[in-house]
Formats: C-alpha cells, structure tokens, sequence
C-alpha cells in the first residue's frame, strides 16, 4: 500500500476522507492518500469523479463529512481559521478559470500573491513593500510575461493569464503547487507552455505538485505518479512510469461496467482487476 | 383540424388556437380593471374637471407672464444658495455612499458574515427608502436646527436606500474564482474581499453614485421650503413675496446648474461604465499620439522595472476626476456652515428627535390624516395615468426609427430635455402660486414630471424594438399606423408595463410631500404638524405615508411577479 509514499512521512497525507455535500452528493468516498514531498502526481478521473473537491480539502476550502486531512503537520480537516490561513501559504492553488482580478495590471495581480504575508488589507501596487514588488516583478519574468506588468489581465490571451496566475502563486514561495485543470480552458499549444512551465518552476523551486488532468497523455507524460478517482473512491495508484494507455482508460469506464460490483477495491489492487493487455 | 373548415366562419375564429388562459391572465385582467376603478375614483375625489385644469393653466400662463422681464439683482444670493445645493447634494451623497459600502458588504450574499446580517442590513437599507427626504430633512430641522445641515443628513440617509441596494447587487455579481484563489494564498477574507471584489465593484459603484448625485440636486433644490439650505428657500420666499420676476432668475439659475450637471455626469457614466475614461473612437492624429506616448512611457518604465504604475493618459485622466472630487468636497465643507457638533451630540439629538415621534397620536389629526392619504393616492394615480397619456405621443415622436423628420425629434427631445432640468417640487411651487393652494397644482405638476420623463422611456423602448417584425407586417402592404399598432406596440408594451408601475411608485412616494409646498395630499397635515411642533402627530402621519410606500411597493412586487 505504501509503495509510492516512499516511506517517509508524507507532505499531505488523507486518511479516510468523505465528504457529503449539503444537498446529499457524495462526492469523496472513504479516500486515503499520502503524498511525499518533491512528487509530482496527476489526478485523474471522469467529470463529476471528485477530483476537484480532492484538491480543495487539502488546501481546507472544503472540510471532509468524515477522516483527517493534513498537511505539513497540520490537520487542515480541523484547523481553526487561523491555522489555515498559514497552512495555505504553503500551497499554490492554480484554478481552471484562472481567478485574475480582470481589472487590475498583471503586477498587482502577482502581489496579491504575497496577500497571505502581508497584515491587513491592501490596495493598489503602492500599498505592497518596495521588496515585494521587486519579487513580483521576477516572478512575472519567470513566467515570461515581464513586458505584461502594467497590462490590464484582461486584456491578456488565456495561456497568458494561466501563467501570471502561476506567478501569483510563486509569490507564496510555496512546498506544495496544487493545479486543477490548469489547461482545459486553453488551445494544445498554450496547454503544452503552462505545463511545462508549471513543471520547470516546480523543479527549480523543489515543490510537491498535485495536478488533476483530462487529458490522459498529458498526464502520462507529464506526471511521476497517477491517482484515479471514480465516484469519489481511489480507483487507480500507480507510478506513472509503469503504466500503460490501456490501465488508463479503465479509470473513465463508466460505473455500469463490470468493475462496478467491486470499485470498493483501492490503490494498488486496482491493478489486479485490469485485464492483462 | 379538418372540421373547423367546415363550421361556420365566426366558431371557426374561436376554434383556432388561443394563449392559453389561466388564472394568472384573470389575475391581471382584475388588477387592470382595479386600477381603472381608482383611477375613476381618484378623478372624482380630487374633482380635477376639464375647467380647473384649463382654468389652472391660464393662471400659470399669467404668472409666466408676470415673470418677465426677469429682474436679475437677486444673482448674488441665486448663485450662492445654488452653489450651496450643489455641495448639500455632494456631500449627502458622499455620506450616503460611506454609510452604503459597509452596508452593502453585510447584505450581500457572498460577503455577509452571517445571514442574519443579512436581513437586518437589507431591513435598513429599505427603511431608510421609505421615508421621502423632503420629510426626513423637515424632521431633522426641527431637531438640529434650520439651515444646510439637516439637508445633508436627509439625502445621505434616504440615499442609502438606492445606492446601497444596487451596491449589494454589483457584489453580489461579482465572480468568485478570483476570490477563492486569492482566499487560497492564504489571505484572509477581508483582504481578499477588498483585492478582488472592489476592483470589480468600482465602475458600476461610481455610475450609480453620479446617477444619484443627479437626483440629489435635484432632490436638494427643494429642501429650502423646509428650512433645510439650498435654493428652495429663496424661490419659495420670492414667490410667496409675488416677486415674480426675482424668482424666475433663481429658477433659471438652478435649472441651468442641474442641467449642466447632469449631461456632464452622463458622459461621465456612459464612459465609466463602459469602462474605457478615455477611448479612441476615432483614429484622430492627436489620439495616436496619445497611444504613443502612453507606449513610450509604458516601455520605459519596464527598462527601469520600475514598481509603481506608469502615468498613462488613461490612468491621468482618472486621477484628475479624483482629485477634481476631492477639491469639490473641500470647497463643499469650506463653503457650507456645519454645526460644530459632535458626532455623539448629534446622535443624541437625532435620537430624542425621533423618540418625540412615540407613541404616534392618531387621535388630533383623526379624519384628516385619512383625507390626506386618500388625497395623496387620488394625485399618484392620476398624474401617472394623465402623464402616460401625454408621454405616449410625445415618446413616439422621438423614436428615431419611427419619426422620419429629424427637426421634430430634435425639437421634442429639446423641450423634454428642458423640462426635465426643473425640478417637480418646483414646478409644484411655482403651479400652486399661480393657482392656490390644492391638489390640481400638484397633480399638474407631478403629470408634467412623468410625462417627460415616460416619453423618454418610451422614446428609448420604441428605438429598440426589432425591426425584422415590422417588415413583415410592412411586407403584407399595412399602412404605417397599422404598422405600428400591430409591430411596435406589442414589443414595447411589457417594458412599459412595467415602467408604468414604477413611475406610480415614484409619484406616490412624490405626492406624500407635494403637501409640503401646498400641492395637496398628506404632505400639507405633516408639515404643519412639523410647524406647530406636534411630534406625536408627526409620527402618525410618518407611519401613515410608510403603509402608503409599503403598500405600492408590495402591489408593484405583486403585479410584476404575475406579468413575470
Ligand atoms: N458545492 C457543491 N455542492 C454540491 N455538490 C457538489 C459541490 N461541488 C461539487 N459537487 C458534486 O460533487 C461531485 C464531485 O465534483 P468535483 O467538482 O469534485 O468533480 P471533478 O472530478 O472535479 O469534475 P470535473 O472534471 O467536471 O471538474 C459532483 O457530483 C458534483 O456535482
Ligand atoms: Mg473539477
């Protein structure tokens, strides 16, 4: 079970986690997952199948119905508001819609990155320290939008945005980089720029990233280990190298297959129950 | 199908399909039938006849008459009590925008603490709706004194009504992933709130805060018949004094303000909410100029990195409407003596002021509060109704797309442009000198404010009617009335409906202090309760015009729903 938690203790580590939504969906069921530190894993699944409730309990946008999150030591799943907003200094969350404020230049929306450091509100590039403005600015060089600093957000193409969404989340300086479907709202080109951006930071930076894709081959690719989610449950836990397209695919089978009497079985079992190729 | 051709013709037309008929059609047919019944009633309890209103125009003909040559030696004092309106409406509407923002941040769904903040801020902000600002400002004098002051509180407290309920709205519209990533670094929740939703917010705020500076003029140029500052005091005086010829200069004088006003904070708006301060329209030599020079500031403020935004002409531009504001508000307070009050004095008094008002005495005023009420309902009725009557044709006539001869549209929208500059109050004060004393003069004046007020709806409505329709039925060889009986009407009719309804709420509100100037309804009862000092009374009436606005809110809520 503990193959690729590398046995050390884990950076986010879920023990049993469920979560109900108020109007009855069970959108996680029962997972348990650890993750060491330096991984870089891809989430995958069918839409509907979790992944994006997964990735908000660990940065505690959402608190589990039932189990333990925990984070760096520190139990998300139960942590006071306080704690919490420290435990998200340490996670990057790259959102599919990227989550720019439209209004404000690429600059300020980089600074806003440093917002969890910073005491009370701010306003306007002026009102952040002269030290952390020249980190906003190489962080946009980073991301290779340095020319873009004093343009509106708006006005930049989707792969642009993505990337100074990324250099918002650099400012964090943060352990953990969670993305959820960085790229489904981009073209394959752009798509393919932001990963490999999302990649090189992540190294350079050694950051642990937890990335859900839907794009199989992104994945493989991509990723040095893949998780799949079906209805909420851990159906597939492999290291990526060791996969194959086909073991894949039985992740977005559909429930009324044959696996749906047993899609109780978890991580590694999973892999007994795939036809051999 | 096949029988129907082969009954006879007249079943045939019943047998073809119908709008289906429920009971919601029911329903509004006996609500429109309802409102012909009080308007009907209202005609007759107001016992406005054909020769009073023909009657009261020649009077007001006179007077117009009396008023020229105007004499302008009055100019000093019609400037200054101008320029006094102009910052009373300034500041009421700074006040009633610093008390909206927090306000607003507790109603909204997505910013509120707690839902019973929720319902306790929307409570207030539509409290302080339903008291008209006439009313609150007369109150207030009577309890801090005479002069701009209590002004000032009124149109910052009945402000709040709007400007907080449409602040609510533009949070609650704001989109949350921006929000939810910025909350994700770790910031905490006000920080993210003011990083992500006030940028959003800004362009829809500062439009609506300038689209209710317009009404404050023009709310504060009548505060004077109450003792409340501005230039309502001297027309009302010279007016009272038959000093005709004085008054129609300090009329002039503020209309000529709230129009100039007006058609600069327009283009203000139409540029701030299509959210472009400054946007080429056309590739003219000095705006490519402009183009360049922002770019030449922009790349070298990039070769510098340099950590502050560059001076782009856009970002100048905007800066200077700031800071233009901010001299405003400065000469605003530099010009205006404020009572040296502390605020703790000041809530003191306004709390005692508003104790006075308990237990209402129903009892002094007895009948009479009824008759005012139902004089206040008869004039709202008929001056929307009379008014819709005039504003149709005069709407038509500006509707581009309908009128062919552009002189009669330009003159039309000229005249109703003029007329909007003045002031219903004001109409109403100077209808009652010629008339007297009553509810015709108020009613006149109240139909002249809608009617020019519906025709530009209606003007604007016809404009953007489908034309796809209307050829179709030009098609089939109609004539241009059948056309537009048959192609325009039914489009624009739902929007009219419903603008109807408002203006009814609007001029009820209207016609509850139309009294204060002698125009009739419960105002009159009120404000020589006021004068007499006779709180609890106060108090009564107070309650009574809040059932009236509560009422006509409920039915305009009511009626919408079931054309909804
Ligand atoms: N706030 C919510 N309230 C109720 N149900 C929710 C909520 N958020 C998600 N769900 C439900 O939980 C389940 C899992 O949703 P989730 O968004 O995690 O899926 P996903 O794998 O990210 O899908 P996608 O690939 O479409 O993004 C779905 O059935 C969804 O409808
Ligand atoms: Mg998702």
């Amino acid at each position: 079970m503990l193959s690729n938690s590398g046995g050390a203790v884990p950076l986010v580590s879920l023990a049993g986690v469920s979560k109900r939504f108020p109007n009855g969906t069970l959108a996680l069921d029962n997972v348990s997952l650890d993750i060491p530190e330096g991984q870089l894993l891809s989430l995958i699944g069918l839409s509907g199948s979790g992944k994006s409730t997964l990735l908000r309990h660990v940065n505690g946008l959402l608190r589990p119905t039932s189990g333990v999150v925990e984070v760096n030591g520190t139990q998300v799943s139960s942590a006071s508001n306080r704690e919490l907003r420290k435990v998200r200094r340490d996670i990057g969350f790259v959102f599919q819609q990227f989550g720019l404020v439209g209004r404000t230049t690429c600059l300020e929306n980089v600074l806003n990155g440093a917002l969890g450091s910073l005491k009370g509100p701010r306003y306007g590039v002026w009102s952040y320290p002269k030290i952390l403005r020249s980190q906003a600015f190489d962080q946009l060089d980073r991301v290779g939008l340095a020319n873009q600093a004093y343009q509106r957000a708006d006005t930049l193409s989707g792969g642009q945005m993505q990337r100074v969404a990324i250099a918002r989340s650099l400012m964090q300086r943060p352990k953990i980089m969670l993305a959820d479907e960085p790229v489904a709202s981009l073209d394959p080109e752009s798509s393919a720029q932001v990963l490999d951006l999302l990649l090189r930071v992540s190294i350079e930076d050694g950051m642990t990233v937890v990335v859900t894709l839907h794009q199989v081959e992104l994945a493989l690719g991509w990723a040095t280990r893949i998780v799949g989610l079906r209805d909420g449950k851990v159906v597939l836990d492999r290291d990526a190298t060791t996969l194959k397209q086909e073991d894949v695919m039985e992740v977005y089978q559909r429930v009324d297959s044959s696996l749906s009497n047993e899609s109780d079985i978890v991580s590694d079992d999973f892999a007994s129950v795939v036809p051999a190729p | 199908m096949s029988g129907a051709h082969l009954e006879p013709l007249v079943k045939s037309a019943s047998a073809l399909p119908r709008a289906p008929k429920n009971w919601r059609t029911s329903v509004i047919s006996a609500i429109f039938v309802g409102f012909v019944i009080a308007l009907v009633w209202s005609w007759l309890y107001i016992d406005m006849t054909l020769s009073t209103v023909f009657g009261g125009f020649s009077d007001i003909w006179n007077l117009i008459l009396y008023m020229f040559p105007p004499i302008f030696d009055n100019f000093p004092e019609a400037l200054r009590t101008t320029l006094e309106t102009i910052w009373m409406a300034l500041i009421g509407t700074t006040l009633a925008v610093l008390l909206s923002i927090p306000l607003a941040f507790m109603a909204a769904r997505n910013t509120s603490p707690h839902p019973a903040v929720i319902a306790v801020a929307r409570g207030i902000i539509a409290l302080t709706r339903a008291i008209p600002t006439l009313v609150l400002a007369a109150i207030f004098a009577s309890s801090v004194g005479i002069g701009p002051f209590p002004g000032i509180l009124a149109l910052g407290l009945h402000s709040i009504g709007m400007i907080a309920k449409l602040f609510t709205e533009a949070i609650e519209n704001t989109e949350a992933t921006s929000r939810d990533a910025v909350m994700s670094t770790g910031a905490g929740k006000w920080q993210s709130i003011l990083t992500t939703i006030i940028p959003q917010i800004t362009p829809s705020s500062v439009g609506t805060s300038l689209y209710r500076l317009d009404i404050n003029l023009r709310e504060s140029a009548v505060l004077g018949f109450v003792g409340a500052g501005g230039v309502g005091f001297l027309i009302q005086s010279e007016l009272r004094g038959l000093d005709y010829q004085r008054a129609i200069s300090a009329v002039t004088v503020i209309f000529v303000a709230i129009t100039l006003i007006e058609l600069v904070s327009a283009r203000l708006r139409a540029s701030i909410i299509g959210d472009h301060l400054f946007s080429p329209s056309k590739q003219t030599p000095r705006s490519m100029a402009r183009v360049a020079s922002d770019q030449q500031k922009i790349s070298t403020a990039l070769a510098g990195r340099q950590l502050t935004l560059p001076w782009t002409y856009e970002r100048v531009l905007r800066a200077s409407v700031g800071v233009s504001y901010l001299v405003m508000m400065v000469v605003a307070f530099a010009t205006i003596d404020m009572p040296l009050l502390s605020a703790f004095s000041l809530v003191d008094d306004l709390a005692k002021g508003i104790a006075q008002l308990f237990p209402p005495d129903f009892e002094t005023a007895g009948s009479e509060l009824l008759k005012g009420m139902l004089e206040t309902t008869a004039i709202g009725f008929i001056a929307t109704a009379l008014g819709l009557v005039i504003a149709i044709p005069l709407g038509i006539l500006t509707a581009r797309n309908i009128i062919i001869r552009r002189v009669v549209i330009t003159v039309t929208r000229g005249i109703l442009l003029l007329i909007r500059g003045l002031p219903e109050l004001i109409l109403a004060v100077i209808f009652v000198a010629a008339m007297g004393l009553g509810p015709v003069p108020g009613t006149l004046a109240l139909t002249i404010g809608t009617a020019t007020f519906m025709a530009k709806l209606i003007g604007d409505a016809l404009e953007e009617v489908q034309q796809a329709p209307r050829e179709g039925v030009s098609a089939t060889g109609a004539s241009r009335v059948q056309e537009f009986i048959s192609a325009v009407l039914p489009q624009a009719l739902p929007n009219l409906v419903s603008q109807t309804l408002y203006m009814l709420d609007v001029n009820l509100r209207s016609s509850t202090v139309l009294g204060i100037v002698g125009g009739g309804g419960i105002g009159f009862l009120l404000i020589s309760a006021i004068r007499g000092y006779e709180t609890q009374t106060v108090g009564a009436i107070i309650l009574v015009i809040f059932a009236i606005v509560y009422a006509i809110e409920l039915l305009g809520a009511f009626v919408r729903w079931m054309v909804e």
